[in-house]
């Protein structure tokens, strides 16, 4: 409403907030009394009202399923891909430095691992977690340079 | 609140928890709120309370500290605010930008007959609008004083200015905004649609 009408409806709307207001701290008694005159029946409405809420109670919990089975819909049309955690390359290549170094290794495990500065990353990745499958990388505390 | 308190909200347990067992009384407080908000908007009161009942639920964050009562009419308020904007709002809408398809044309004669029917719906409710602002005015031409402060009320104006306007003392006053709204209830139990 942008003209005729407008100063009525803002008139109106303010009344309605201030009759609000009025009911809202009038005592149970006014209200009793009040909802009675004007031909209502207090039991009657708290019952129809406690129909009423249980109602939306069920409407919203088909709102939630609804909202929850899309989602789920979503997830499996466009499986995301899982969140990448960044890999510390250098401190990978300080730490299988510091297996290769460790005295009394197989030879065999070692030798392919000296060139370290020559292997790619992938391949560093590789070798550390075919060191943990032999159980020779000790527990990685910082979790930084995965595997 | 203090920086020693702690922002709560109630769970949506809670809240139906809190709505479960309210008494007779608060809803019938509720229903009468309900009805306030519904006069004159192009909502059931009924519909209106199942809305907030929902919002309650799923939506608005009902801070510990405040009464149920209040949190529900104040959902209520908002939702019959928005349905009155959305009457009043569409009849500015415009169609969106062509994309020079051959559904433009039916698109764009569509929107303008949609157009056109809210605008005649939002010209009805307006002069509706005008008729029940004379008719709630004119509940009271048998008494001038009650008049007056629901005018005041219509205008925004604090209770001291209206005492001051009216001459009335507090109870006198209280007395009048309780017979404006009884006497109002009474014309309209059920509020009145635009």
């Amino acid at each position: 409403m942008t003209g005729k009408g407008k100063r009525e409806r803002v008139a109106l709307d303010r009344l309605a907030d201030v009759l609000v207001d009025d009911i809202l701290s009038a005592s149970d008694e006014d209200i009793l009394a009040e909802f009675k005159e004007a031909g209502g029946d207090p039991n009657q409405n708290a019952a129809e009202m406690r129909a009423l809420f249980e109602k939306s109670v069920l409407a919203s919990n088909k709102k939630r399923l609804a909202v929850a089975k899309a989602a789920v819909t979503a997830s499996r049309r466009s499986p995301t891909a899982p969140a990448a955690t960044p890999i510390d390359m250098a401190a990978a290549r300080a730490r299988l430095r510091a297996v290769v170094d460790t005295p009394g290794l197989p030879q065999k495990v070692t030798l392919a691992a000296r060139k370290e500065n020559e292997l790619s990353d992938a391949d560093i990745l590789g070798m550390l977690e075919d060191l943990r499958e032999l159980g020779v990388l000790p527990p990685d505390d910082s979790q930084d340079g995965k595997p | 609140m203090n920086s020693g308190q702690i922002a709560t909200t109630r769970s949506r347990d809670e809240i139906a928890a809190a709505i479960r067992s309210l008494t007779a009384a608060d809803l019938a407080r509720l229903k009468m709120v309900a009805r306030k908000y519904a006069f004159g908007r192009p909502i059931e009161s009924d519909d209106l309370l199942q809305e907030a009942y929902v919002r309650a639920l799923d939506s608005r964050a009902c801070p510990s500290h405040v009464d149920v009562v209040k949190f529900l009419a104040e959902a209520m308020r908002s939702i019959a605010h928005g349905e009155a904007e959305k009457v009043e709002h569409k009849v500015t809408l415009v169609p969106i930008a062509k994309t020079g398809g051959p559904k433009d044309e039916a698109s764009s004669i569509k929107d303008e007959a949609d157009d056109a029917e809210t605008r005649m719906i939002a010209a009805q409710q307006a002069e509706r609008c005008i008729a029940v602002h004379a008719a709630v005015i004119a509940l009271f031409d048998d008494d001038p004083t009650a008049q007056l402060v629901l005018e005041g009320m219509m205008e925004e104006m604090t209770a001291e200015e209206m005492r001051e306007l009216t001459g009335l003392d507090k109870t006198g006053y209280d007395s009048k905004r309780k017979l404006i709204r009884r006497r109002i209830d009474k014309q309209y139990p059920e509020g009145w649609k635009p």
